[in-house]
């Protein structure tokens, strides 16, 4: 709601602000909504004047409407593709994460979240050069483990100290810290943390459902709109500032037993794409499968196993594809 | 281009200008899949389209209020469709015009909405060739109204409102509107009823305004023969969705289709024998 003020629009003068409020009329959107004509009548002024401010205050407050040609001109030439770094990851996503939408990784306790987390802001900002932003709210996130990733990109340890400083961590434990990070990031924050001339192209938060399930469930909607918020906030950021967002999930089991990601139907409109990670029966520890749940590019449902450990194997081994893949649906890109 | 469509997607076919279309105003609930999302990249397509590829060659707008719209999708969509009709054109030129013919508008509240709306009246009024409103999703500001206001009369007042307004612009200018709402109880899984006991959770106003409710499902996913594919042994994991369609104008109605998404959008499930209230239904 928009309260009216005084000098909010040429001709809006004290006078005319106390008849409109005699006249119940507070917010734009009483004005807006009610009859011009009547309204001029009951507080004496000109229906000309009063058209105008209408006019004027309308055009301040609405969303400016864009063309579709234009608009997807604009994405075309502003979105870019981040690799994950993990092959199999990147072919369930269509070569990786899209800036401008979020992404969602679910899955259960030890399925490899975090360390996927860790793995992605590693080869962004070592092989891609750019910047990331870490929010970790479970307070899994330790440097020793990100330089261990690093160590096997490179032995050069300037340039490890480099990539480590595109890495920026925010440690926060509750949704008011979130939301407050998000706005600040979004209101000017953002350039401040570009350091080294590598702009911040990705935006990792592990986890969001860590802040948020505490606030679900009961009497009280609280929860709900805060995590509503949050949603808004972290798609702001994506498409304003052109940031790939990476955010993790916890899963519940549903009516039929299978896992499916927290959260709830309210939250399951956010995220663009959604992959599902699990730990693999057979095969050695770091193996997890990888299902994509919910994608606007890729038939669903399809299935990839990968190594956890692809980020840190070493180094003889890079450079060379390993085949260790298993497939369990055909797909045709 | 034939196409077993619903009911309610023919009537849509034979309208053209903007006199003769009947204002409508359909709300599309369903479950946390991309059903909803594809049938109104499907209506889109067949609106901005060219009536050499069979579309009708008129101005939607598109209001998006979670910032959902895919364009990357619609105009991959909006390709293959132009590519299936065989248009020999340059396929970038045309794919720009057929964009040129869409309106975004992207709000962040429903105060937002609500005076978007009002400007949009401006906007209809010199766009003569509008005939389509895509609204998606109508729900998204539900919580943050619920959780704003004290009273359940406050909660609901802008959305009453955003109704009333888009009642007027129904009759006034005689546009179809589209809208999706999501639910915020996770469903069953199984084929809704006609006599459904989840009401939509949206105002008054707005449940008044709507005259045909479409209910998409998802079916699981089935293993389908390929047809016409040469290489042996390919199995494609489609989504199939089935829209359970009820009206309220006229002749009570209902009727269910069932379609997949596919590379190249919707695709309608031909089902075999019409449905028995056929007969029934506008």
């Amino acid at each position: 709601m928009v309260v009216l003020l005084v000098g909010m629009c040429p001709g809006l003068d004290e006078d005319l602000l106390q008849s409109l409020r005699a006249a119940d009329i507070r917010t734009v959107e009483d004005l807006v909504s009610s009859d011009i004509e009547d309204l001029a009548q009951k507080c004496s002024v000109s229906y000309k004047a009063l058209f105008a401010i209408r006019r004027v205050l309308l055009a301040q407050n609405t969303a400016f409407p864009v063309s579709g040609a234009d608009l997807y001109e604009e994405l075309l030439s502003s979105t870019a593709i981040l690799s994950t770094g993990n092959p199999s990851l990147d072919k369930l996503l269509d070569s990786g994460l899209y800036t401008g939408e979020i992404t969602e990784l679910t899955g259960g306790p030890g399925s490899g979240k975090s360390q996927v987390c860790f793995g992605v802001a590693v080869h962004i900002a070592y092989q891609l050069k750019q910047s990331v932003i870490y929010i970790d709210t479970t307070g899994g996130l330790t440097a020793s483990r990100l330089l261990q990733m690093l160590q096997t990109e490179t032995n050069n340890t300037d340039e490890q100290m480099e990539a480590l400083q595109r890495i920026h961590t925010f440690r926060l434990f509750d949704v008011g810290a979130l939301l407050d990070c998000l706005y600040g990031l979004s209101g000017g924050g953002l350039h401040k943390v570009c350091v080294g001339g590598g702009s911040v192209k990705a935006l990792i938060v592990d986890s969001v459902s860590a802040v948020i399930t505490p606030l679900l469930g009961g009497k009280q909607n609280e929860g709900m709109s805060l995590m509503i918020q949050v949603a808004a906030a972290l798609k702001t950021m994506a498409k304003d500032f052109n940031v790939a967002v990476l955010v993790t999930n916890h899963v519940t089991r549903s009516s039929s037993g299978e896992a499916q990601p927290g959260l709830g139907v309210s939250w399951s409109h956010v995220p663009r794409t959604r992959i599902l990670l699990e730990r693999v029966e057979r095969g050695a520890s770091g193996r997890r499968s990888a299902t994509l749940i919910k994608s606007s590019r890729q038939a669903c449902l399809i299935k990839e196993d990968f190594d956890l450990q692809w980020w840190s194997r070493a180094e003889g081994e890079k450079g060379g594809e390993t085949s260790g893949k298993r497939k369990l649906d055909e797909t045709d890109t | 281009m034939s196409e077993s469509g619903t009911q309610l997607f023919a009537r849509l076919e034979a309208r053209r200008c903007l006199k003769d279309v009947e204002p409508r105003l359909f709300a599309d609930d369903g479950g946390p899949d991309r059903g909803k999302t594809e049938l109104l990249y499907h209506l889109l397509c067949r609106c901005v389209l060219p009536e050499a590829a069979g579309g009708l060659e008129v101005d939607v707008v598109f209001v998006d209020t979670d910032y959902s719209l895919d364009m990357f999708r619609l105009a991959s969509v909006l390709d293959s469709r132009l590519n299936a009709g065989g248009s020999a054109g340059s396929d970038d030129a045309v794919l720009r015009s057929c964009l040129s013919r869409l309106l975004v508008v992207r709000c962040s509240s429903s105060s937002q909405l609500l005076l978007t709306l009002h400007f949009l009246e401006t906007t209809l009024s010199s766009r003569p060739r509008a005939a389509l409103l895509l609204i998606d999703s109508i729900s998204a500001f539900y919580w943050s109204d619920r959780s704003e206001a004290a009273s359940v009369a406050k909660q609901e007042e802008k959305l009453s409102r955003c109704s009333e307004l888009l009642g007027r612009l129904l009759r006034d200018y005689r546009i179809t509107i589209f809208a999706t709402c999501h639910p915020i109880r996770r469903g069953s899984n199984g084929p809704p009823s006609s006599s459904e006991a989840d009401r939509s959770h949206l105002c008054r106003a707005w449940q008044r305004l709507v005259t045909h409710r479409l209910v998409c499902s998802r079916q699981e996913a089935q293993h389908n023969p390929a047809n016409g594919d040469e290489r042996s042994g390919e199995q494609r994991n489609w989504q199939v969705f089935t829209v359970h369609c009820s009206s309220w104008t006229g002749t009570r109605g209902s009727r269910v289709s069932s379609f997949r998404v596919t590379d190249g959008g919707v695709e309608f499930i031909w089902t075999p024998r019409p449905p028995p209230d056929l007969s029934a239904v506008l």
